[in-house]
């Protein structure tokens, strides 16, 4: 009775999520009036232009975004568990602000505050996203690294006589990869989608380029916005089975 | 490239030269400074800048006028308007994504959990445009839902239905407020452990009884605490309410994107500027509780 309960509602989920997308799919293969199906709609895509462009844009920012994230948060997080443990809840506090403010809010207030060498690159999006990502990035490295003992485990290593370059490759970079996979995953799934700060702050990136065509042609703005989902879950699903088969070996290699 | 590096080497050197942080930074441990630069630089520097100009008139002098406009037609609607959004949506998302919640912790097959998580992930920041189209195409007008419940004699839309109403938001904000609540709500599930189950049946207690006793008070404040980020979620959304609306329900979000985006006289720049601050206002009503909440339960729920 109760297992029948369960799955009801995981049914009933799975339709309310997955019935939005077909019908958008469905929708997007039509060909005019008649209940025809064909690949116009995601042709006109290729004929518009800046495609290629605003996509290109869109994966630099991302791909900037992570570098900063991995340069700035992944040393950080692995200080505090290693020998910072006094600041944990500093950081903790200082990391979630970003939740308090609304991001329409952030936007406004960086368009005042920063300098004119940044508001002149679109790059500037990759900083403010590494901000608004901060929450999560910050959570998911927190709780990756607090399952393993990372200070006892480099001890050990260093007892056994390995270097400190030796325990940093093999004991703290494998033991980190996984939570730091999950962090970039939150980074990529935020920086390829996000709208609002690259709006406000006036660049052109793929999304805000998806909403200025969208106005010229229902049936080719639904195939577009499909074709962006699944381009963007195609993205984070490999990237999520890379980060769980690393994960994997981590655990056969303990 | 150029000016990520070039950015951090300003910051720094402003710092210094500044001195007005220097002695906090010379007693801080340096591995935190990189963090501690980047948050002063892009989101403390931010906020302080907006809500400076949200008090001054546009010949740059203290003024609470831009504030009092605030408590004024159109701009008290929008945040009326936004606020019960924000309040009736983390309801919708609550209410679904904790029964989805249970009944995924009940199943409890581990690459079921792993396939919920990674895909709450990705729907969770679904919004826009493509969300807007992808519940056109359900419950559009013209959509596969209307059509097939036309098709057997029931208009939805005669009977007063429309995805581009309050209620239609509602529908569309539920499909990313769901996930997220599946996402925040999973560690408090979690934490209900399973010897406090067997015992409260030990000592004879029924399920309801265990549920009322001890299921409840257990989850009580972490689902208050993920309704408030529900709430804060749907009351600052401005990708999805931009797609969604055609200018007919005001909300806050969007009359900030009008003001700053440039399509009003010069004389209410700063008007802008004054929503966004009481924005934050009404944010922080929300998120003190919750990371308040947040971090006394996290806690025990960590053990």
């Amino acid at each position: 009775m109760k297992n029948l309960g369960s799955k009801l509602t995981l049914v009933i989920a799975g339709v309310f999520i997955f019935f939005p997308i077909y019908a958008a799919t469905e929708f997007s293969f039509r060909t005019g009036a008649t209940h025809s199906h064909g690949f116009a709609a995601y042709r006109w895509i290729f004929e518009q232009s800046g495609f290629l462009e605003n996509l290109g844009i869109t994966l630099r920012i991302t791909a900037l975004a992570v570098i900063l994230n991995l340069a700035i948060m992944v040393p950080t997080v692995t200080w505090l568990h290693l020998s910072g443990q006094r600041y944990k809840r500093l950081i903790e506090i200082l990391t979630i602000l970003p939740l308090i403010i609304p991001v329409v809010a952030l936007a406004t207030g960086a368009q005042l505050s920063m300098p004119g060498f940044m508001q002149n690159s679109v790059y500037e999006l990759s900083f403010m996203y590494v901000v608004v990502a901060m929450p999560y990035t910050y959570r998911a490295l927190d709780i990756g690294l607090s399952g393993h003992p990372l200070s006892t485990l480099t001890n050990a290593a260093r007892n056994l006589g390995a270097s400190w370059l030796k325990a940093l490759t093999s004991v703290v970079i494998p033991t980190i990869r996984p939570s730091v996979l999950a962090a970039l995953f939150l980074m990529i799934a935020l920086s390829l989608g996000e709208f609002t700060l690259a709006q406000l702050l006036h660049w052109t990136t793929f999304p805000v380029w998806v909403t200025n065509v969208s106005q010229q042609n229902v049936m080719g703005a639904t195939a577009l916005g499909m074709g962006s989902l699944f381009f963007a879950w195609i993205l984070l699903f490999a990237f999520s089975f890379i980060g769980g088969r690393n994960s994997s070996t981590v655990q056969e290699e303990e | 490239m150029n000016p990520s590096t070039n950015s951090n080497v300003d910051v720094k050197g402003a710092l210094v030269k500044k001195g007005a942080f220097h002695g906090f930074f010379t007693s801080f441990p340096l591995p935190l400074a990189p963090i501690f630069i980047f948050l002063l630089f892009f989101f403390l520097w931010p906020i302080t800048a907006l809500t400076g100009n949200a008090f001054k008139s546009n010949e740059g002098a203290f003024t609470f006028s831009n504030i009092t406009m605030l408590f004024q037609d159109p701009y008290r609607m929008a945040f009326k308007n936004s606020i019960s959004l924000g309040l009736i949506s983390a309801l919708v998302g609550a209410i679904p994504g904790l029964a989805i919640a249970i009944a995924i912790e009940k199943q409890g097959s581990r690459t079921l959990k792993k396939f919920i998580s990674s895909i709450s992930g990705v729907l969770a920041n679904t919004g826009g445009v493509p969300l807007a189209f992808m519940f056109l195409a359900a419950f559009g007008p013209a959509g596969l839902v209307i059509t097939a419940l036309k098709s057997v004699g029931i208009d939805l839309y005669g009977l007063g239905f429309n995805l581009f109403s309050f209620t239609g938001l509602i529908i569309v904000y539920a499909y990313f407020q769901i996930p997220i609540m599946v996402i925040v709500i999973t560690p408090a599930l979690t934490s209900l452990r399973k010897e406090w189950k067997d015992s409260a049946a030990s000592l004879g207690a029924s399920r309801f009884q265990y549920w009322l006793k001890v299921g409840i008070p257990i989850l009580m404040p972490s689902f208050i605490a993920c309704y408030l980020l529900l709430f804060a979620s749907a009351f600052s959304a401005f990708a999805t309410a931009r797609a969604m609306t055609v200018g007919n329900i005001a909300l806050v979000p969007l009359q900030i994107g009008s003001l700053v985006d440039g399509n009003v006289t010069i004389n209410q720049a700063n008007l802008g500027y004054a929503l966004a601050f009481g924005m934050i206002v009404v944010s922080l009503f929300a998120m003190i509780p919750y990371i308040w909440i947040q971090s006394r339960t996290s806690k025990w729920q960590n053990r």
